[in-house]
């Protein structure tokens, strides 16, 4: 290439383009330079501010802790700007003048959920517990939080100063909008993340030493709700400290709105049991700010994020009390918690241990004025989750291993042309589409299982075997056999002849190669595509999910009936009826072994089964016995038909006037076709396969009538051979020997 | 006459085929299923706290890092002349004996190790390393030096050293390959190695009894196996003599069956007709 001026202008405004994206801070503008110096001198003050505060003062100037319920009931329009007048801030008392809670809500919170006392609690609470939320809708005033104006995002380019005005003097606008919970029952997820590591999807990951580590861990929950029907969905990512002696929990949300970090120490002093809980918790906090930085490592994307969690989700503080685990000791509890770190065979008994129980829990909203209870919310530890979806996936690798060995046994018993093609294309390929999709699947959920990897690696390798290796090459065979009845109609084949059916045969049948390179391709189509579509059926509602789930997968346990159809149009002959002649009954034995019929039900079933009637299973699917009834009953009525099919003909259902006589290949011929074939004197004709002499039968010619019909076939395109040699060429190939004009089968 | 060129892959080898595969396969599998820890053997804390006797058995199985994994395998592959040369009943028989009586020497020998107070023999080698040197006497009693080759390097340090002279022999890939496994665990497998190694020796010289008379029990010999011969030929003679019982298997025995005829397809194994599919 010829570098000219140009070109090295292009170079320059390329490599400028690549080098001048944001920072490390992602600041993109003036504007933002100064939105996020604003936060970090906030977080600085409030810091500061918090540094001073004792378990007896109140909050002053901290984002989202400048009212108290109490001085909204006063006065419901109040302006928070601070100093409030007539506000005490020289101290601190747990009643509804000074927190944000409702007096109802810090008595239940005291009086009946962190009502245990001191007891053995497991010291890492690593799990995702699900369970029940109920609504009280109990009424409580909604708070008024409004977002700081300095977070709002710049309205055009002339914009260089965010507003730094104080956000109360601004129309309140609807802090309880389309993002309130409304619904009176819903469903809550909760991932309690790691504790002594401080990584959440917006901050780099980073470790720090808690110095009280036996008595306080530092968490992070994620909560997810819910209703019942999907419709409303809810994400809240808290902070959260775990009091391991009595087993309680703290969690506040943390947005723009809300800058709960401070309020940590206060509000697990709920109970104003002592001041050295509130000195160990603040103790904790400034840790936790020290170690990640906090003030430095605040990013613009930290704010935007912020700001849109302050826009679109309501603000949480959640109380949890957990259940002891009763009898166990430290030491137990700490040789488990090794053993699931490390896996030695210490004298855990794994086996036994119980789920971390969220014995009664509270989630209050103070700007939603919304009190949600928990019921029933427990999982199991992290580890032990970890550990039954390895097995279950080991399971599922030793299914897919028989599979492919009774895939293999079904292609050894299928390995002549004429076999091959009885075998039903779409039945294989419906179970070719499941086990692409599986495959694709198992290594897309390589990603976010870090812990599963290898399972998951053998379980995706197993089924890209399966299905893009052996099925495929089945399908391809039984593709090519049936090539040349492409564009046959459904009436000439099951009549099997050709006569008087004007139709262009395919001079030329594909061949093995160029029909496997365009099955890949449309392999790779599908599986591709039924990926996205599960993919993104997960995210649906369960009133749209739940009904198209289960017709897929009962269309995908309908993997018999094409078979069915195939036996039905090749017309296969009553085992009964069929005596005598060994190599017509060989001709005719069912295509299909029946430990690979019964195998693959069963193998394609269990997965199925195992999701929708277990109760605890990996994939935390609903529950629906009766349609995996449903689902059985229609495989067994499948199976019951092929089984019928084989045992009194493939064509019992369908009533006589449907069913066409087949081609029959051991005919008379006439004279003048005699003379084509150029006749002998003794009115024979060569076999062109073994070159000796066929003696036919004319019906013109009466010498010839004592010849044996069964002794010689014609073709449809009116080729003569024995019927010895004829046979033995058709389990190759259904073509004529002769003209290469395709053949119906036997 | 013993046919000097070894038969090609591992068909006609089922023990060597079963033990390569086995310290590929169990390792894989315990890594798949997270139970690396159950072949591991430690007196501390497995033994002497937990009680988990069963480590005595399992800590030969499988190895637990993957470099032992790697040369274990090939070491058995490079083995497999032994089981040409006993025949697989007999070499399947001769492993589990190496494999019993090593178990037993080298835990006897931490127990007496461990009266000394100022040593401790905690840890213990992972995988097949005791059975393999067991073995590895045999190879070296039976297999006989073909060649050997010198390395010289003139004055590799500077223009005053001497010239350097390594002497190599046929079978110095095997010998760098047990070293390497030796050296892999430190000074444990070391001493592991040497007593395994003289358990070898004595079971071949009949202090260890059973290398004659013991066979392991409901083996079914394959008609594929190399040494059909060897074991016919064992079985009439009541004292096995190696030099009589090597006669040539005769890789190619069975022409004179079917009557190939020249111009006949062969026939295509499915293995080949996957791989035609892909050949576009």
């Amino acid at each position: 290439m010829e570098i000219d001026g140009n070109t090295v202008l292009l170079l320059f405004v390329f490599l400028f383009i690549l080098y001048s994206n944001p920072s490390g801070d992602g600041v993109t503008s003036q504007y933002e330079y100064i939105q996020l110096q604003t936060l970090k001198a906030q977080y600085q003050d409030e810091f500061a501010q918090f540094g001073n505060l004792s378990h007896s003062s109140n909050f002053r100037n901290i984002t989202g802790l400048k009212l108290s319920y109490g001085d909204v009931l006063r006065q419901p329009d109040i302006n928070a700007t601070y100093p409030i007048q007539g506000k005490d801030y020289d101290h601190w008392f747990t009643d509804q003048n000074y927190t944000l809670l409702p007096e109802a809500v810090s008595d239940q919170v005291n009086n009946e959920i962190w009502a245990t006392k001191h007891n053995v609690f497991p010291p890492n609470v690593t799990s995702t517990l699900r369970g029940r939320v109920v609504n009280s809708h109990d009424g409580f005033l909604p708070m008024p939080m409004p977002i700081p104006e300095y977070y709002e995002p710049a309205q055009d380019l002339i914009q260089n100063r965010p507003s730094l005005s104080e956000p109360y003097v601004a129309d309140p606008g609807d802090y309880t909008g389309s993002h309130n919970i409304t619904f009176d029952e819903g469903e809550i997820v909760m991932e309690i993340i790691s504790t002594d590591s401080t990584s959440s999807p917006l901050e780099p990951e980073k470790r720090f030493h808690n110095s009280q580590s036996d008595k306080w861990r530092f968490l992070h929950l994620e909560i997810h709700l819910s209703d019942l029907a999907e419709n409303q969905k809810h994400s809240i990512s808290t902070k959260a400290i775990y009091d391991i002696r009595n087993g309680r929990i703290l969690a506040v949300s943390e947005s723009a709105k809300f800058h709960s970090l401070f309020a940590l120490p206060h509000y697990m002093n709920l109970k104003e049991e002592d001041e050295t809980i509130y000195n160990e918790v603040k103790t904790l906090v400034e840790e936790y700010w020290n170690a990640t930085d906090f003030f430095n490592t605040r990013t613009m994307a930290y704010l935007q994020n912020s700001y849109a969690a302050a826009n679109s989700r309501c603000e949480f503080l959640a109380f949890l009390q957990l259940e002891p685990w009763w009898g166990y000791s430290k030491e137990q509890i700490k040789t488990i918690d090794e053993e699931l770190v490390w896996p030695l065979g210490r004298r855990a008994n794994l086996s036994s241990l119980p789920p971390i129980n969220v014995s009664s829990g509270l989630i209050y909203s103070p700007d939603c004025g919304v009190k949600l209870h928990m019921n029933n919310v427990s999982g199991l530890r992290h580890e032990l989750q970890i550990k039954k979806m390895r097995n279950v996936l080991l399971l599922g690798a030793l299914l897919l291993a028989s599979q492919i060995y009774l895939l293999l046994r079904q292609m050894h018993h299928t390995n002549t042309p004429s076999m091959v093609n009885k075998i039903s294309y779409w039945g294989l390929s419906l179970m070719n589409l499941v086990d692409g999709a599986l495959a694709i699947i198992f290594f897309y959920m390589t990603s976010s299982f870090a812990a599963l990897f290898q399972p998951l690696i053998v379980c995706s390798f197993a089924c890209l075997i399966l299905a893009s290796v052996f099925e495929m090459r089945y399908m391809i065979s039984v593709y090519a056999s049936q090539a040349n009845e492409r564009n046959v109609s459904l009436f000439t084949l099951l009549r099997r002849s050709t006569d008087g059916d004007e139709r262009t045969a395919p001079a030329v049948i594909l061949d093995e190669a160029s029909i496997s390179s365009s099955l890949y391709r449309s392999y790779i189509f599908k599986t591709f595509f039924s990926m996205i579509v599960i993919l993104s059926m997960t995210t649906w509602p369960r009133s749209l999910r739940v009904p198209v789930e289960s017709f897929a997968v009962f269309v995908l346990n309908s993997y018999w009936v094409p078979q069915i159809v195939r036996n039905a149009i090749k017309g296969n002959e009553p085992r009964r009826g069929t005596t005598g002649n060994s190599s017509r009954r060989n001709q005719n034995k069912p295509p299909l072994l029946w430990s690979f019929v019964i195998g693959t039900s069963v193998i394609r079933f269990l997965p199925a089964a195992y999701a929708f009637s277990v109760p605890s299973n990996i994939f935390y699917h609903h529950q629906d016995r009766p349609f995996v009834a449903l689902v059985a009953l229609w495989l067994i009525f499948q199976m019951a038909v092929l089984y019928s099919q084989d045992v009194v003909g493939a064509r019992w259902f369908l009533p006589n006037y449907t069913i066409p006589d087949g081609y029959g290949y051991h005919k008379a011929i006439s004279a003048g076709e005699l003379l084509e074939h150029g006749s002998s004197e003794n009115y024979t004709i060569d076999c062109a396969i073994c070159m000796t002499d066929v003696a036919v039968y004319v019906e013109d010619i009466p010498e010839t009538h004592k010849v044996d019909q069964h002794e010689y076939m014609v073709t449809p395109c009116g080729h003569i051979f024995h019927t010895g040699c004829l046979e033995n060429w058709l389990s190759y190939k259904l073509q004529c020997p002769v003209c290469r004009s395709p053949l119906p089968p036997l | 006459m013993v046919a000097t060129e070894t038969p090609q892959g591992l068909t006609s080898f089922p023990v060597t085929k079963m033990c390569a595969l086995l310290s590929v396969g169990i390792p894989i599998f315990a890594s798949v299923a997270g139970v690396k820890h159950w072949f591991l053997l430690y007196i501390d804390p497995f033994i002497s706290e937990y009680k988990q006797y069963y480590r005595f058995l399992t800590f030969q199985v499988a190895a637990v890092n993957e470099t032992d994994v790697i040369l274990l395998t090939l070491i058995w592959y490079y083995f497999r002349h032994l089981e040409r040369l006993f025949g697989s009943r007999k070499y399947i028989s001769l492993i589990t004996l190496s494999w019993a009586y090593t178990s037993v020497a080298i835990i006897v020998a931490a127990w007496v190790f461990n009266l000394i107070p100022f040593f401790k023999w905690n840890r213990f080698t992972s995988g097949a390393i005791p059975i393999v040197m067991s073995l590895f006497h045999f190879y070296k009693e039976h297999t006989p030096q073909m060649y050997q080759f010198d390395v010289k390097l003139i004055k590799p340090l500077g223009a005053r050293s001497k010239q350097l002279k390594w002497t190599f022999n046929d079978q110095f890939v095997i010998n760098a390959l047990v070293a390497i496994l030796l050296l892999n665990q430190g000074l444990v497998s070391i001493a592991t190695g040497f007593l395994s190694w003289m358990c070898g020796v004595f079971i071949e010289r009949g202090l260890f009894p059973g290398f004659d008379m013991f066979r392991v029990p409901f083996f079914k010999q394959s008609s594929q196996s190399a040494s059909t011969g060897i074991m016919a030929s064992e079985s009439h003679s009541s004292t096995p003599d190696l030099d009589g019982a090597a006669v040539t298997p005769g890789p190619n025995n069975g022409d004179d069956e079917h009557g190939d005829e020249p111009g006949d397809e062969p026939a295509r194994p499915l293995g080949v007709q996957f791989l035609n599919t892909f050949r576009m």
